[in-house]
């Protein structure tokens, strides 16, 4: 009977919390049987090893495991003015956004959208409260990925089993969003961990954008065990905009991929800012003909936190188009690792991937670069590069020539080199927003 | 009232550990044009580096001064906010910051906006800058003055300008810093004959304006016929060789600077007999 018993490294959870969470909110049979299978399996895999490639420079021994738990359920609303102020300042006006969704410690807690988009069939709700109403589509996709599934290593097994709080959207066949949608996941000291799950699934040629913000505050290191599936069906357009500003005390493994169909195009920004440890994986599937993707990412590391991000980018099909871009400064102790890959498949002829990853050290920190090329077909344009460098003397002299100090010529410099990423971000407002989160994040312990 | 001075007092500078000032002594007033005039290779780059503070020259000896206060201790940022301005022959490109932004926080910088900043614990982010409205007012009647398209404040700094792109946008920092005195460095090179005479034209009237102090460091009189100096220097091998009048010009025009070489030839030559 080893293969219910619970697993030594997760004390606080047991099969139990996995019915429960199915009881509290009424899931379907077929999410039931789901979660009960990832609860088996997450007993049968063991903890990744440091041995595999992509866990090799992310202590996870040093994760506290042992504190995942599911945070207390309820299912109050608030309105927005009741979020604790500090949470406030991730979010753009209502005005300026086609819809809102918060989630505090997993549980929704505000849901808003413009009447309009509403209307042409939009949804942008929690996933619980989907499950419902749109439990046969969100089953079509539920956890497809090559990484977003359960099996693809313990963590996203117990994922695929404890799930809490949901960010789903779905855009029917040939329906523009109006304007970006935001979604807030916070998490305050009473938290438990972070368990949460995006699905956003754009029909065929249809369009919208989501920004997507975490925050959180921790008493004790506590764990986020997440994922994010995009589906883009042909010729939708997908922007995706993502963001941890974590606590100081948060320790996470977030895994995110997205699938595109022909002609579909995406973009994709991933800002990583907090926390004290995180590994991400990104991938993009390029699965049909013409599909697209851009991929960008800046991560500001200080301290002793550890940012380690292994993209993927996987061209599955002709004629397919992929460029990265990730940016990372670092100061003090940080580490920051970029494993990117570039995989394509025999099918993939007349494929283009581009990569490059750029680091700016304003210290003695380390970031490891780690590009990669996997390809198996003929006719392929490819490139990757990595740099890591130190601020150029010459700027330097320059900007303090014209009055600014170094530290302020330094900031500069500094925002100057992230904002080839941040420039992506598709609301001004949130570019405002992460232009002076940067800042302040270079300002704050000097 | 007595004029601000800039005083050089026999400086000596190295680089790498090579001494290449070798005792530049020189006063420029406010409101004087002084041109600094020398071959390539004579040090006049370095002197302009050593006078703005670029930590790669060492000062060995002598000392610089604005109204009696050595600059030799300070910083280039703190050299700009006591009202020098040096228009550099090769602007550094600075990726991903809008020539906009760094005008404003350079303006605001040596306009002290940055010591309120200090003090402002909330929206200190923009505490330390001059309102934007109001600053863009100025920089907009600048910009007219150099005929220069407000298109290219969203560019980032120096990144891809043409020659002449770049030291109209050397000029109007310039115009904005308001200097003291000003130091410009080859600033014709790479212009072509209009840009040439909009540079001038401005520097010119920066000048009464501002009664700026002007050194002009070049190679050719080209400049020279559109900013006038009162004061020419001819310069060799670290040192002032000759100081005199603006005839001065015509006398290098006529006959290069070989014969600096060879004066100074015969004068080591006459000191060792």
């Amino acid at each position: 009977m080893s293969g219910v018993q619970t697993s030594p490294d997760f004390q606080a959870v047991s099969l139990r919390d996995v019915e429960a969470l199915s009881d509290f909110y009424a899931e379907p049979d077929w999410m039931r049987a789901a979660r009960r299978d990832a609860w088996t399996l997450a007993q049968d895999i063991p903890l990744p090893h440091q041995k595999e490639e992509a866990w090799r420079r992310i202590p996870l021994h040093r994760y506290p495991l042992d504190s995942l738990r599911v945070a207390r359920m309820s299912r109050e609303r608030t309105a927005l003015d009741d979020l604790p102020p500090c949470w406030h300042y991730t979010m753009a006006p209502e005005d300026l956004v086609s819809g809102t969704l918060v989630h505090c410690n997993d549980v929704n807690s505000y849901q808003a959208m413009r009447p309009e988009d509403l209307r042409s069939g939009v949804v942008f709700d929690t996933l619980h409260r989907a499950l419902p109403t749109h439990g046969d589509l969100i089953r079509r996709y539920w956890m497809q990925g090559r990484t977003t599934r359960p099996d693809f290593n313990k963590l996203t097994a117990l994922h695929a089993a404890l799930w809490h709080g949901g960010t789903f959207v779905y855009v029917p066949a040939g329906v523009r969003v109006s304007r970006p949608l935001q979604s807030l996941l916070a998490y305050d000291v009473d938290s438990g961990s972070g368990l949460h799950h995006t699905l956003i699934i754009a029909e065929k040629g249809s369009r919208v954008s989501l920004i997507q913000d975490r925050v959180s505050q921790e008493r004790r290191p506590e764990l986020n065990l997440e994922m994010v599936e995009i589906y883009a069906e042909e010729g939708a357009w997908v922007r995706y905009a993502s963001f941890q500003h974590w606590g100081k005390a948060r320790y996470s493994l977030s895994v995110q991929e997205a699938n595109l169909a022909r002609d579909a195009n995406f973009l994709w920004i991933n800002g990583a800012l907090g926390g004290q440890m995180n590994k991400e994986f990104l991938s993009t599937s390029l699965n049909e003909p013409g599909a697209r993707a851009q991929m960008y990412g800046y991560a500001f590391a200080v301290g002793e936190q550890h940012i380690d991000q292994s993209t993927y980018q996987h061209h599955r099909a002709p004629n397919t188009y992929s460029n990265l871009l990730y940016r990372n400064v670092l100061r003090d102790q940080a580490r920051t690792v970029f494993y990117g890959m570039i995989r394509a498949e025999q099918e993939a002829a007349g494929m283009e991937g581009y990569q490059a990853n750029n680091n700016l050290l304003l210290s003695d920190a380390h970031a490891y670069s780690i590009p990669g090329l996997e390809i198996r077909c003929n006719d392929v344009r490819c490139s990757h590069g990595s740099t890591t460098s130190r601020i150029d003397p010459q700027q330097l002299f320059y900007l303090q020539a014209r009055g600014l100090p170094t530290r302020d010529a330094e900031g500069l410099i500094v925002q100057g080199f992230l904002r080839s990423v941040v420039e992506r971000v598709p609301l001004a407002y949130m570019r405002d927003r992460l232009e002076e989160e940067i800042i302040q994040r270079f300002w704050a312990h000097v | 009232m007595e004029p601000v001075t800039l005083e050089i007092r026999d400086l000596h500078v190295n680089v790498e550990g090579k001494e290449i000032l070798k005792g530049v002594s020189l006063v420029v007033r406010q409101g004087e044009t002084h041109a600094l005039m020398g071959p390539n290779g004579s040090g006049k780059s370095t002197l302009s580096y050593a006078l703005m503070g670029h930590p790669h020259y060492e000062v060995t000896k002598g000392d610089v001064l604005i109204n009696g206060e050595s600059l030799l201790s300070l910083p280039p940022d703190e050299r700009a906010r006591r009202g020098l301005f040096l228009a550099m022959q090769y602007p550094v490109s600075v990726s991903g910051v809008t020539l906009q932004s760094f005008l404003h926080a350079a303006t605001s910088a040596v306009r002290g906006y940055g010591d309120k900043a200090q003090t402002g614990a909330r929206g200190w982010l923009n505490a330390h800058l001059i309102p934007l409205r109001e600053f863009r007012k100025e920089l907009n009647e600048d910009l007219d003055r150099l005929k220069m398209d407000p298109a290219f404040l969203q560019r980032y700094l120096n990144e891809g300008f043409s020659g002449g792109e770049k030291k109209r946008a050397e000029v109007l920092q310039m115009a904005l810093l308001k200097p003291k005195f000003a130091i410009l460095d080859e600033t014709d090179s790479g212009l072509d004959i209009d840009a040439i005479r909009i540079v001038s034209e401005n520097v010119n009237r920066l000048q009464q304006e501002l009664t700026m102090g002007i050194l002009v460091i070049t190679h050719y009189q080209r400049l020279l016929n559109y900013i006038y100096p009162q004061f020419v220097h001819i310069f060799y091998e670290g040192r002032i060789f000759q100081s005199g009048d603006a005839s001065l010009v015509d006398v290098l025009e006529e006959k290069g600077y070989d014969w600096v070489k060879d004066e100074v030839a015969q004068g080591t030559a006459a000191a060792r007999s």
